[in-house]
């Protein structure tokens, strides 16, 4: 089963967006609502939003009382969803990390792992998953202009911790639009930037690696304005999630009627952009260049 | 700024497909005129799946028992699992595939995500099978003419209406291809709960969706005359050699298939 494989390479996110997601529906078809049901575990309505949501961790104590108030006293289904908060709590690779990674990109972080196709939309520098060290190097060096330099190395580190999954066996797809301008804009000089395009071209002999080029020549499109993520896992009761970062915050959406205009978005970008062949010899055409 | 290519305000059938296949490639439209047509023939999910299953089984003796290499699948709809190239390549990973369709969200995706394995080749062209000379042109960019083709034509001639033209048509791909080919069809019938279907259809047609038609068993055996159709010829989509390994009770659905050679 997919489920197995997407909960041991995704940490504790899938469990939990996963339990969340049976625990609503649990409560909804018992008619109780998130105030009713708050109260049993000493917490606030809001909290059992979060908790639905998969974005913190569960008490085991809370998930049993939650069940019997749900009326689940079949010992099977119960032992399912303790099963579940049991994985759901368990620590994630980039824990190590935690001095580096603000709590608002951690949940991302998870999802990112967790995901059956990501999609992703820059105008400005190359995907996070796509960088080169050299390149990832300047662009954080970049965002943290007064930082010390101590700080620069285990983000780097994370980032190429990242893209291991790119590797796995059982890898996402991974389906990037960039602006012609990301090709263009020279971030680094041009040894870094040579490295980069070789890069990505490199990737894009991937099976599950798609990379199309947004030309000049296809003039505007609105897409908040900036760079765009959305996930797409493969459980079947898993909405999508769009992810809009800020410089110190970053956006989750994951209603459909939210995240449905991004994917709109998406689709148009990619019957705009050049193809997947053409974006390779866009991208060497810009090598020849530089 | 350009036309927007893709129409998210009309549904459609790729995208309808998509989601009683259980996929998350449709919009809302697109689901509420597939609860609506469910609403008559609630059997139709099983149908969709039934359909899809009946590709896998038929790729797989395609390659593995007649040989078969090359494929041309027209009318390929949104990328799911098991897609003709995967499995097809899975047991020869040299087979080279080229898909066809008119929908501009599915070839957008078809190019993203249907990569080939090293060893083959996929391609996908734009063309309307209205003009299937232009499939045979662009298709033999990827295909070698001179050697047996597959084509694989599920759920695609029920956009046909016209049966002459579907003839017509059918007489075209056939003619471009040398002996040793295959042809297979899917196809939604008038075989099984006939009434209820017949309602869906008159609201698909009357929805300003592709027009489209339901045929009896007995109109699909005319689609295969001049080959020899493989056994068991044109049956209900599970009943076409079904898996050993996949023991159950066989239930009909109303998509009938089958599968034959070009002497």
């Amino acid at each position: 089963m997919t489920h197995a494989r997407t909960v041991e390479h995704a940490g504790p996110t899938v469990a939990r967006m996963l339990l969340g997601a049976q625990l609503r529906r649990m409560r909804e078809n018992a008619g109780i609502t998130r105030e009713e049901a708050g109260e049993v575990i000493r917490a606030s309505g809001s909290k059992i939003s979060r908790l639905e949501l998969g974005r913190t961790g569960f008490k085991l104590r809370d998930v049993d009382d939650l069940l019997s108030l749900y009326g689940v006293h079949d010992d099977a289904d119960r032992a399912t969803s303790i099963a579940l908060a049991q994985q759901a709590n368990a620590p994630s690779w980039w824990r190590t990390y935690g001095d580096v990674v603000p709590t608002w990109f951690e949940p991302y972080l998870g999802m990112e792992q967790a995901a059956r196709l990501i999609r992703c939309f820059d105008i400005q520098f190359v995907p996070s998953l796509l960088q080169t060290p050299d390149y990832a190097r300047t662009v954080i060096r970049l965002a943290l202009a007064d930082a010390a330099r101590t700080q620069v190395d285990p983000r780097l580190v994370l980032r190429m911790r990242r893209q291991e999954m790119l590797h796995r066996p059982d890898p996402p797809q991974l389906w990037a639009i960039i602006d012609e301008s990301v090709l263009r804009r020279s971030i680094g000089g041009t040894e870094i930037m040579r490295g980069q395009i070789r890069h990505m071209i490199e990737l894009c002999q991937l099976r599950h690696v798609t990379i199309q080029v947004l030309p000049f020549t296809a003039g505007g499109r609105p897409a908040g304005g900036g760079a765009v993520t959305l996930l797409r896992f493969a459980e079947e009761n898993l909405p999508d999630v769009v992810y809009l970062e800020q410089l110190t915050s970053a956006v989750y959406l994951d209603k459909p009627a939210e995240t449905l205009p991004y994917w709109k978005v998406f689709n148009s970008l990619a019957a705009e952009a050049q193809d997947p062949v053409t974006s390779i010899e866009t991208m060497r055409a810009r090598l020849n260049e530089l | 700024m350009t036309e927007p290519k893709i129409d998210s305000t009309i549904s459609h059938s790729a995208r309808i497909w998509n989601y009683w296949l259980g996929g998350k490639d449709n919009y809302p439209v697109d689901r509420e005129m597939g609860d609506k047509i469910l609403s008559y023939v609630p059997e139709l999910v099983r149908s969709a799946r039934a359909d899809r299953y009946f590709l896998s089984r038929a790729v797989r003796y395609l390659v593995q028992e007649q040989g078969i290499r090359q494929f041309l699948d027209i009318g390929t709809g949104l990328p799911t699992v098991d897609n003709t190239h995967e499995v097809a390549q899975r047991i020869a990973p040299e087979c080279r595939i080229v898909y066809v369709d008119n929908d501009p969200l599915v070839l957008v995706h078809a190019r993203a995500l249907l990569a080939s394995s090293p060893e083959g080749a996929c391609d996908y062209i734009d063309a309307d099978l209205r003009e299937p000379d232009q499939i045979v042109e662009k298709a033999a960019a990827t295909l070698d003419f001179t050697k047996p083709i597959a084509i694989m034509m599920l759920g695609i001639m029920n956009f046909i209406v016209d049966a002459d033209q579907a003839q017509t048509i059918l007489g075209h791909i056939l003619g471009a291809v040398p002996s040793g080919s295959y042809l297979s069809i899917s196809h939604p019938t008038t075989e099984f709960d006939a009434e209820p279907a017949a309602v869906a259809l008159e609201f698909w047609n009357s929805s300003g969706s592709a027009q489209m038609c339901l045929r009896s068993r007995a109109e699909l055996l005319r689609f295969f005359e001049g080959t020899e159709l493989v056994e068991p010829g044109v049956v209900s989509c599970p009943r076409w050699r079904p898996d050993l390994a996949e023991p159950g009770e066989i239930v009909d659905v109303m998509h009938f298939c089958g599968v034959a050679r070009k002497p």
